[in-house]
């Protein structure tokens, strides 16, 4: 996996977050592991499709995601993890995917993005491409800790 | 009257804010469409001054959607708003007869500069 396909999200996520609530995100070390996994309780999980294809997950604790989505609904309380406030944390990987996309696509690689889809729940591993999975974690300070683990590949040309 | 505007999105809470930036300035939300295939549907039902259109969409997708809406009324004023801000998806889209191409996330006075002007009497 290249760290190149890793930047586009870092970035993305540091101005959507920006733009949607007003706060910088501080960014955490980088680190690997040899498949897609993640421990957290909220996960959403996107495809990429395209020239450039695999997954992205942005996992957060079940706090985190209702700090997320209270600042996203305007301040509005969240007690419960609703619907609405699922959706919200949906729409947050869903723009995070765009906006790197948009980078990717300057870059030179064309994708595309699935809808995203909410995983509940710790210890889910995915089997994809075997690809490493890349993990950048994020502070957002008032919020909490949120990571990105980032697996794609350069889509192999099948011989006609 | 308030003008009246058609929202999709799949996603309920893009559908939420955006009903509430149009609402609290004037403009009357007549219908949420929640993907493509709805929003064509509800378009020829509702007749709407104004349609928002998602790209990234389960069942149907957003350009597909506005080529069907733009197939059966050929003045109709649909409005991108999505994450997919790459250009040949602006291309396609403005190609396609879309109005304008909004980027997500937004700023509440985006939106609404881009209605008001498809809008102004």
């Amino acid at each position: 996996m290249k760290v190149e396909y890793v930047t586009p999200f870092v970035n993305a996520s540091a101005s959507v977050i920006q733009t949607l609530i007003g706060i910088s995100p501080e960014r955490g070390k980088l680190s690997a592991r040899p498949q897609m996994f993640t421990s957290q309780q909220v996960n959403i999980v996107c495809g990429i499709t395209g020239e450039i294809e695999g997954q992205v997950i942005y996992g957060m604790s079940m706090m985190t995601a209702k700090n997320m989505a209270s600042k996203m609904l305007g301040g509005q309380e969240v007690k419960e993890f609703d619907q609405l406030a699922a959706s919200a944390i949906a729409e947050l990987g869903n723009m995070i995917s765009g906006g790197s996309s948009n980078q990717l696509f300057q870059s030179g690689f064309k994708t595309d993005i699935t809808p995203p889809t909410i995983v509940k729940g710790p210890n889910i591993s995915m089997t994809n491409f075997d690809i490493p999975t890349l993990v950048i974690p994020l502070n957002v300070a008032g919020v909490g800790e949120f990571e990105i683990a980032v697996s794609l590949r350069q889509r192999k040309v099948v011989a006609a | 009257m308030a003008k009246r505007i058609l929202i999709t999105d799949d996603a309920l809470f893009m559908r939420v804010t955006l009903k509430n930036i149009l609402s609290s300035n004037g403009y009357e939300v007549v219908g949420e469409a929640e993907n493509g295939a709805q929003a064509v549907k509800m378009y020829s039902e509702l007749k709407p001054d104004l349609v928002t259109m998602d790209i990234t969409m389960p069942e149907m997708d957003g350009l597909e959607a506005l080529k069907q809406i733009r197939a059966a009324d050929a003045n109709a004023k649909v409005v991108m708003c999505t994450a997919m801000g790459q250009k040949n998806m602006v291309v396609e889209a403005i190609q396609s007869g879309a109005k304008d191409f909004i980027v997500k996330p937004f700023q509440p006075d985006r939106v609404l500069e881009a209605v008001g002007k498809l809008l102004a009497a």
